[in-house]
C-alpha cells in the first residue's frame, strides 16, 4: 500500500520510513503541510499518518485541506495530547483513527492494517477470490490451502489487485505501489510482474483471475469478499 | 445551617424587612402625637359648643336691683338651647350658687368656681358617681361692677363624646393601617424595579455560565457598571490565561512526547538484536513509565477548574460529538448505545473536563463491550447522576479499589494508556464528586459518577 507520512521530527519520520516500508508499504515522507499535500497532488496514496503538531499549517488544517479537495484515503492521527477534545476535533476534521506519541509501532501497524481493511471495503484479515485467500496480515497468498511462493513486488500487486477488484488498474497506479515516488520506473517491469505473478496462480489449478485491459491496464475479475 | 438561611433571603426581601420594620417603628412613633392631635381638635369642638352654651345663659341673664335673674322659662325649655345632658350653673363672685338648670339639678358635680377676673377656663370635673364632665367656666360682669358679677357653668359628660371618639379612632386606625399596606405594596414595587438590574445581571451571569454569551452586556444602571466591567476583564484575562496555558501545554506535549516516541523507535530497532534485547525492554520500559507520567500530569493540569465561574454545560452535545469519533474509530464494532437523559440535561462541570471525563468512560466501554452500552443521566438529591453501563467483562470486586488507583491498568493487551479512569477520577474529585464502579444488568460495568449541584 502506498502511504503517506506527515511528520517534521526527522528522526521519528525515519523510523517511521524504515518499519513501514519493512512492513511492506511503499512510503511517502513529508516534514510539513505545504509537501504533504504537494505529494498527494502528484500521486495516489492509500492512507495518510500525520502528526497534529506540525509546524506552519498544522495537521489538523492539513487534514481538512485534504479533505476538501476530495481526498477519500484514510488519515490516521498522530497526536502528541491525548485529551479528548483534541481526539474528536481531529476525527471531525475528517481523520480515521488516532496514535497517541510515544506509540508501539505493532500498535501504530494494526490501526493502519484496520483502516486500509475498512476503506477496501474487507474488514476481516483476509481476502477470498474463489479458490484462492490472501492472508492480509502475514502478507501470503494461497489456492485451495496451498500456499504460493510469491515475491514481495508480486505480492503486492495481487493484494492491490484484490483490494480493488473488478476495477481497471492502470499500469502507473501499480508502479505507485511498488516504487518510491523518486525512483525511475519503468512501464515493462509491471508487465515482467504480473506475467510471473498469472504463472503462479495458474500452476495447478488453472485460476486466471487477472485480465489485460488493451491500452488501460489490468482487472482481477474475480468477484472478492 | 445559618448559611444556608442567609442565602435564601433575597436582596428585595432583605430591604422589604428592613423598610417594614423602619415603618413600623414610624407608625408606632407617629401614632401617640396623632392621638394627642385628634383629642386636642375634639376637646376645643367641646370647648366651642360649652362657650356657645354659657353664651346663651349670659344672654338670657338680667340682673335687678343688684339681683339675678334668670326667666322661668329657660331658652332651652322653649328652644333647644341646652340640650338635656348639658348642665348650666351661675354663681356670684362668693361662690354661692345662685341658679342651676334643670338638667343640673340631679348631678351633684364636684366643681366649685372661684371668681378672679381672669377670664373663661376649660377643664374637667367628676360628680359622686365619677362620671367625668367637660366644664365651661366663664366670669361676667353683667353691670359693670362687682356686685354683680358672676361664674356662669356650663358642663356636659365627657361619656357623651365616647361613641364619637371611639369611631373616629377606629377610622384613624383604618387610615393607618390602609395607607401602611398602600406603602409597603408601593414599596415592594420599587424594591422589585430597583433590584431589576441585579436579576438581569443574573441571568446574564447564567448565559454566561452556560456557554450562551462570552461576556456581560453594557446595558446596566452606572452603579453596576464599574463591577460587571471588572467581571469582565477577569473572566477576559482568564479566558487569556487559560488559552495560553493550553497552548504552553500542547507545546510541552509536543516537545516531550516525540522525541519519546523517538526513543521508543530506537527500543524496538535495538531490540531486534537478540544482544541488546536486555537493554532494549529496560528503555521501552523506562520509556512507557515517563509517557504515562507525562501523559497523566498534563491531563491533569489542563483540567484546572475555573475559579470565576460555575459552569453548567448541555450533556447531550457533548455525548453526540464523543459517540460520533469513538463509532469511526470502532467502525468494526457496530455498538449500541442507548441513551436515557433529558435532552436539555446540564452538567455542573466545565466542558474540557465533561469531554475528558466522558471520552475515557466512553472508550473504556467500547472497548470492552460486546455491542451494547447505556448511558443514562438526571438529577437526583443535589446531585446530578451520570451512569455509563456495557455488556462487557465487568470488573471484579477486587480490582474496583485498583482500577481507580492512578496509573492502573487491568487490561495490558488493549490500547489506552492506562491513566484515563485515575484521570476521570482526579476530575471528579476536583468538583467534590464520587465515582463508583458497580455491576450493570446489561452484564458488565456500571460506573456511576455524582456530580453535586452546587
Amino acid at each position: 500500500m502506498k502511504l503517506l507520512v506527515v511528520e517534521d521530527e526527522a528522526l521519528l519520520r525515519h523510523h517511521l520510513h524504515t518499519r513501514l516500508t519493512e512492513a511492506g508499504h511503499v512510503v511517502d515522507a513529508a516534514a510539513d503541510a505545504e509537501e504533504a499535500l504537494f505529494r498527494v497532488k502528484e500521486f495516489n496514496h492509500d492512507l495518510a499518518i500525520v502528526d497534529l503538531g506540525l509546524p506552519g499549517m498544522d495537521g489538523m488544517e492539513l487534514i481538512r485541506e485534504l479533505r476538501s479537495q476530495g481526498h477519500t484515503f484514510p488519515v490516521l492521527i498522530l497526536t502528541a495530547r491525548g485529551n479528548w477534545q483534541h481526539k474528536v476535533e481531529g476525527l471531525a476534521a475528517g481523520a480515521d483513527d488516532y496514535v497517541v506519541k510515544p506509540f508501539q509501532f505493532e500498535e501504530l501497524e494494526a490501526r493502519l492494517n484496520a483502516l486500509l481493511r475498512r476503506s477496501s471495503g474487507f474488514v476481516q484479515s483476509t481476502i477470498e477470490a474463489d479458490i484462492l485467500s490472501l492472508d492480509l496480515n502475514r502478507k501470503q497468498a494461497s489456492i485451495e490451502g496451498e500456499m504460493l511462493q510469491l515475491t514481495a513486488y508480486e505480492y503486492r500487486i495481487l493484494e492491490y489487485l484484490m483490494r480493488n477488484h473488478q476495477q481497471v488498474i492502470a499500469k502507473e497506479r501499480l508502479m505507485e505501489q511498488l516504487y518510491p515516488n523518486d525512483e525511475e520506473r519503468d512501464a515493462n517491469v509491471i508487465e515482467v510482474l504480473v506475467g510471473r505473478l498469472r504463472r503462479k496462480l495458474e500452476a495447478g489449478s488453472g485460476f486466471k483471475p487477472i485480465e489485460t485491459v488493451r491500452g488501460q491496464g489490468y482487472i482481477f475479475n474475480e468477484p472478492c469478499r | 445551617m445559618s448559611k444556608g438561611n442567609n442565602k435564601s433571603f433575597s436582596l428585595r426581601a432583605r430591604l422589604m424587612l428592613g423598610a417594614t420594620v423602619m415603618v413600623f417603628v414610624f407608625l408606632l412613633g407617629l401614632y401617640p402625637a396623632l392621638q394627642q392631635i385628634f383629642t386636642r381638635a375634639l376637646e376645643q369642638a367641646v370647648e366651642q359648643r360649652l362657650a356657645s352654651d354659657a353664651s346663651a345663659l349670659i344672654s338670657a341673664a338680667q340682673v335687678v336691683d343688684g339681683r339675678l335673674q334668670m326667666p322661668a322659662k329657660l331658652p332651652d325649655e322653649e328652644f333647644p338651647v341646652l340640650p338635656a345632658r348639658q348642665l348650666g350653673f351661675i354663681y356670684d363672685s362668693q361662690g354661692q350658687l345662685v341658679w342651676r338648670s334643670r338638667s343640673a339639678a340631679e348631678h351633684q358635680v364636684d366643681y366649685q368656681p372661684r371668681y378672679d377676673g381672669k377670664g373663661h377656663e376649660f377643664t374637667r370635673a367628676w360628680d359622686q358617681q365619677g362620671q367625668a364632665f367637660f366644664v365651661y367656666d366663664v366670669e361676667i360682669d353683667l353691670l359693670r361692677g362687682s356686685d354683680a358679677a358672676y361664674s356662669i357653668i356650663t358642663m356636659q359628660p365627657v361619656r357623651d363624646y365616647r361613641p364619637m371618639y371611639k369611631s373616629l379612632k377606629r377610622q384613624l386606625y383604618i387610615w393607618l393601617a390602609g395607607s401602611l399596606v398602600f406603602l409597603l405594596g408601593f414599596l415592594w414595587l420599587g424594591l422589585g424595579w430597583g433590584t431589576r438590574s441585579l436579576r438581569h445581571l443574573g441571568r446574564e451571569l447564567d448565559e454566561v455560565e452556560n456557554g450562551q454569551r462570552k461576556a456581560l452586556s453594557d446595558d446596566h444602571p452606572n452603579e453596576l457598571l464599574r463591577l460587571t466591567r471588572s467581571l469582565n476583564r477577569l473572566l477576559d484575562s482568564e479566558r487569556q490565561q487559560s488559552q495560553k496555558y493550553m497552548h504552553s501545554l500542547d507545546d510541552l506535549a509536543h516537545s516531550l512526547k516525540t522525541p519519546l516516541a523517538v526513543l521508543q523507535g530506537v527500543g524496538e530497532v535495538l531490540a531486534r538484536t537478540p544482544d541488546n534485547a536486555e537493554q532494549a525492554s529496560t528503555l521501552q520500559t523506562q520509556v512507557g513509565r515517563m509517557s504515562q507520567q507525562i501523559g497523566y500530569q498534563l491531563q491533569r493540569a489542563s483540567l484546572r477548574k475555573s475559579g470565576l465561574l460555575r459552569h453548567r454545560v448541555r450533556l447531550e452535545p457533548v455525548v453526540q460529538t464523543l459517540l460520533d469519533a469513538l463509532n469511526k474509530v470502532y467502525h468494526n464494532k457496530q455498538v449500541k448505545v442507548e441513551q436515557l437523559y433529558p435532552g436539555e440535561l446540564r452538567m455542573p462541570i466545565e466542558q474540557g473536563a465533561l469531554y475528558e471525563m466522558l471520552g475515557n468512560l466512553l472508550e473504556n466501554a467500547y472497548r470492552l463491550c460486546l455491542g451494547h452500552i447505556r448511558i443514562s443521566a438526571g438529577n437526583n438529591k443535589g446531585f446530578c447522576e451520570l451512569l455509563i453501563e456495557d455488556d462487557g467483562p465487568g470488573v471484579p470486586v477486587s480490582q474496583r479499589e485498583r482500577i481507580l488507583q492512578r496509573g492502573a491498568r487491568l487490561d495490558t493487551q488493549n490500547p489506552g494508556q492506562g491513566i484515563g479512569t485515575a484521570v476521570v477520577k482526579d476530575i471528579i474529585e476536583s468538583y467534590d464528586g464520587q465515582l463508583l464502579i458497580e455491576e450493570s444488568e446489561l452484564g458488565g460495568a456500571k460506573f456511576r459518577v455524582l456530580l453535586p449541584l452546587n
